[in-house]
Order: C-alpha cells, then sequence, then structure tokens
C-alpha cells in the first residue's frame, strides 16, 4: 500500500467518512521526522495536513507522544499548527505518526543564510523572543502535556538536562572529544540557581524553527520534538546560541540585539534574568549542541550516509560548537 | 572527527544516485541538493586542510602530555610517542583518537590537582584545535 493509499484509509477511519489524499509531498523539516504535506478531501471539504512520521533513523529518539501533546497544550497561547491525531503504531503508515493542520502562506529559512529576515529582523526578533517569553509563563499544570512529561524539582533541572545529554555523548561519540568533555565537567563543578518557575521547554526554540509571512509576523512555531518540562533559561540560552545568528555577531538570531531580547523575554515571561545562571545555560546549550551533533554524525554512519542533513549536523555544526564552547571555556576564571 | 571525509564524499554519491520515492522529489529533493551541494564545498576545505590541521594537532596534544609527564605520571610519555602509520586521514585520525583520550585524561587530573596554569594551557590548544579544524560556510543569500 502506498502513502497515499495508507493515509486515505487512516483519515477515512479518523473521520467515519471517506477520504481522499492529493498533493502528497515531502518537505525539509528536520532529521528527526519525514515531514510530508497533503490536501484532504472529506465531506467536500478540503483541508490541508502535515504528517509527522518517524523515520527509519532519526536525528534523535525524540518522544512524538510529548511532541504531539505539547502542539496540543500550547495551541492558542503560542503560534502553533493544530494537533490532529496520534497513531503510535505501526499499522497503518509503517511506522508511528502524528497529524497537524498545515499552515500555509509562510517562509523558514535556513538557518545557515545570511539577511534571512529582511527589513523585518526586528518586528520578527521582538515576536519571537515574546513568544518565547509567554511559553515561560504559561501553566503545564493540568494540561495534556502532563501526561506524558515528567516534572523536575526547580534545583534539579541543571542536573537532569546534564545527565540527558552528556549520556548522549557518551553513548554516540565515535571521535574523543575533549572540549564538550572539559565543558560538562565545568558544569557539574558550577551548577546554576535553581529554576526560577518550571515550564514547558520547547527545546530547539531557535531561528530556521518558525515560519513567518515575509511581512514581519510569525505564523508558527514548529519542531516541537524535543519539548520537556525544564528551566525557561534552557530556551533563551538555544535562542541566543552563535550557531544560530546568521553571520550576525550583533543581533541573536539574526534578528534583534542580546540586550533587547532579554529585555522582551522578561517582560513577557514575569521572570528576571539571573547573568550567571543564563552564562550556565549558554556553556550548557553548546553542549546540548554537541551531544545532538554527536548523535547525528552516528545516525549518518548507521543509516548509510544517505541523509545529507544528518552530515551537515555531525560534521559542519559540530565544529562550529568546539569553536563556540572553546571561546566560552577560554573566557572562564574558574575551574 | 566523524563523519570523515571519505563517509561524506561516499554518502553524497548514494543520497544522490539512490533513486528518491515519488512524494519525496519537488521541494525536499531540491533541499536535498542544495544540502549536497554545501557538503561538497565543506569538503574541498576538509580534502586541502585536513591533513595538515590532524598533523598539527596530535604534535600539539604530543608536546602538551610530553610537557606535563614529570608531574602526571610517565604514562603519558607512552601516548605521547603515538604516531600514524602513515599520512592518510583514517590514520591519522586513529593516533588521534589515542592522543585526545591522553589529553581528556590529563584535564582531569589537572583539574583535580588544581593546576590553573596547565589548565589554561589546555584550554588555549583547545581553541586552536578548534580552530585548526574549523570549516567555512560561505554565508549564502536567503532563498
Amino acid at each position: 500500500m502506498s502513502l497515499q493509499q495508507g493515509l486515505e484509509t487512516y483519515l477515512t477511519g479518523l473521520w467515519g467518512a471517506p477520504t481522499t489524499v492529493s498533493n502528497l509531498a515531502r518537505i525539509p523539516g528536520g532529521a528527526s521526522r519525514e515531514t510530508y504535506r497533503f490536501d484532504s478531501l472529506v465531506d467536500g471539504r478540503s483541508r490541508g495536513l502535515i504528517l509527522r512520521r518517524d523515520p527509519p533513523g532519526g536525528l534523535l529518539e525524540t518522544d512524538r507522544r510529548l511532541e504531539f501533546l505539547a502542539f496540543k497544550t500550547v495551541h492558542g497561547h503560542v503560534p502553533v499548527p493544530e494537533a490532529i491525531a496520534l497513531e503510535e503504531s505501526d499499522a497503518a503508515l509503517e511506522r508511528p505518526f502524528f497529524l497537524m493542520e498545515r499552515v500555509d502562506g509562510g517562509v523558514v529559512p535556513s538557518p545557515f543564510v545570511v539577511l534571512p529576515y529582511g527589513d523585518h529582523a526586528q518586528a520578527l526578533g521582538e515576536q519571537f523572543f515574546a513568544t518565547l517569553g509567554r511559553l515561560a509563563a504559561l501553566s503545564h499544570e493540568g494540561t495534556p502535556f502532563r501526561e506524558a512529561a515528567a516534572e523536575p524539582a526547580l534545583d534539579e533541572c541543571w542536573r537532569v538536562a546534564l545527565d540527558h545529554w552528556s549520556a548522549v555523548i557518551e553513548a554516540d561519540e565515535l571521535h574523543p572529544q575533549p572540549i564538550v568533555r572539559a565543558a560538562i565537567r565545568h558544569l557539574r563543578r558550577n551548577p546554576p540557581p535553581p529554576a526560577q518557575r518550571i515550564s514547558i521547554v520547547h527545546g530547539d526554540y531557535r531561528t530556521g524553527n518558525f515560519m513567518h509571512d515575509g511581512q514581519g509576523a510569525i505564523l508558527a512555531i514548529l519542531d516541537w520534538e524535543m519539548a520537556h518540562l525544564g528551566d525557561p533559561l534552557e530556551d533563551l540560552g538555544w535562542a541566543c546560541d552563535p550557531l544560530w545568528n546568521h553571520f550576525d555577531d550583533t543581533r541573536v538570531g539574526g534578528m534583534i540585539a542580546p540586550d533587547q531580547a532579554l529585555a522582551i523575554w522578561e517582560a513577557a515571561s514575569g521572570l528576571t534574568v539571573d547573568p550567571a545562571a543564563l552564562a550556565w545555560w549558554s556553556l550548557f546549550n553548546a553542549v546540548k549542541g554537541q551531544a545532538i551533533w554527536t548523535s547525528a554524525a552516528k545516525a549518518y554512519r548507521d543509516g548509510g550516509f544517505t541523509d545529507p542533513v544528518l552530515a551537515i549536523s555531525g560534521w559542519y555544526t559540530a565544529r562550529r560548537h568546539d569553536l563556540i564552547l572553546a571561546e566560552r571555556l577560554a573566557a572562564l576564571e574558574a575551574f | 572527527m566523524t563523519p570523515a571525509l571519505s563517509d561524506i564524499l561516499r554518502g553524497n554519491f548514494l543520497s544522490l544516485a539512490i533513486p528518491a520515492p515519488v512524494e519525496s522529489q519537488g521541494d525536499f529533493m531540491t533541499g536535498k541538493v542544495a544540502v549536497i551541494a554545501l557538503l561538497s564545498l565543506l569538503a574541498a576545505q576538509e580534502a586541502e586542510r585536513g591533513s595538515q590541521s590532524r598533523v598539527w594537532e596530535n604534535a600539539a596534544i604530543a608536546a602538551l602530555l610530553k610537557d606535563a609527564a614529570s608531574i602526571y605520571g610517565q604514562d603519558l610519555l607512552a601516548v605521547a610517542d603515538t604516531a600514524a602509520e602513515d599520512l592518510s586521514i583514517p590514520a591519522l585520525d586513529a593516533a588521534n583518537a589515542t592522543l585526545r583520550r591522553g589529553l581528556i585524561g590529563l584535564h582531569e587530573a589537572v583539574e583535580a590537582a588544581g593546576d590553573l596554569p596547565r589548565h589554561r594551557s589546555i584550554i588555549a590548544l583547545y581553541g586552536q584545535m578548534a580552530q585548526a579544524r574549523r570549516l567555512d560556510l560561505p554565508p549564502l543569500p536567503a532563498g
């Protein structure tokens, strides 16, 4: 059965009415899920949808259920597509997947191009960090997300995050990496202050993971596959990582000055940015990045070298993060 | 470091040679080809600088280990004597892995001893290593 036929059968069962699928096409959309767009026609009504299907081998072993529940939870608070259905068995489409509404009319620039936002950089930067602040302020109690997400203690967020990502490096490293290991040891010796609150953390909140309309408005925040509960400074540090600055050292995400970004985030979240805490989470995020790229390199090899996105992640971005880590370590006063 | 240059070039071939299913053509294939093009450009840099950077890094780590051996153990000398069997990238990487493991162990010992000057020397070497291995992505315009 083709993918199109599988979708038609599944949607017919889901909606209880004969459904046809057309214009099915895979689109670039992250290395952890296969992403397809298509049109469905049921009861004379056409709906644009997105399919996110588990790959045979992906960048990270992420939790599709958490991603799906994150979409359901933040919808209405943060610009995201509406979640439609989650299927965790292999029966319908050979691998687990979920479906969501498609947002049309937007663009998602690559994180590795210059001046991706043109005259709208400032406006997009303001929305980008205000949206992240609103996510930090959003209560997760009683939400669908809590069905699957574990809540760490305020003073354990850093340890949970660091244990997770250092374990990824331990498991997937194919060549010794002294720089990231030195950073991990520093982070363990110098833990940050406890989180001010436990928030839904997007996990990959950065330029390249949001869609905008080309006129200065963010349409959707995408790729919630690493969502979890934790310290909201984790997302802030990742969003401000130099890897995502589009070759512009003066603006985070190639959009907005760093002090403006932090002020907007503080106003929207109701939290304050402790410089020491943000410094810890910034160094941590370079470690987290290196863990992701380490995993990508392993997945590239294990997958028979056929996914070039995994190659560039495990190679170019890994070396960028080694540079970032080395610079940050050199700037530290203490061990 | 992984993936190796040969992995990248082999992967570029496979990515283009294996027929894509019909639903993976169009925008997806366009994006895939763009990434393959970038990888090819970076591979050229690695072909030009990869051996040189590895020879330099291996020598730099060996020198640092030898310098530390009188304080942190004579076994570092054996690690420092690790030599690549030839100048191919796989051989240089094999030696580099041994040397890097020695460097990680030394750095841990230096931290435990509170030896700040040597710690700073190692951190400085990390910066040089990262610079020597850097790949320069061209500043591509937004599409």
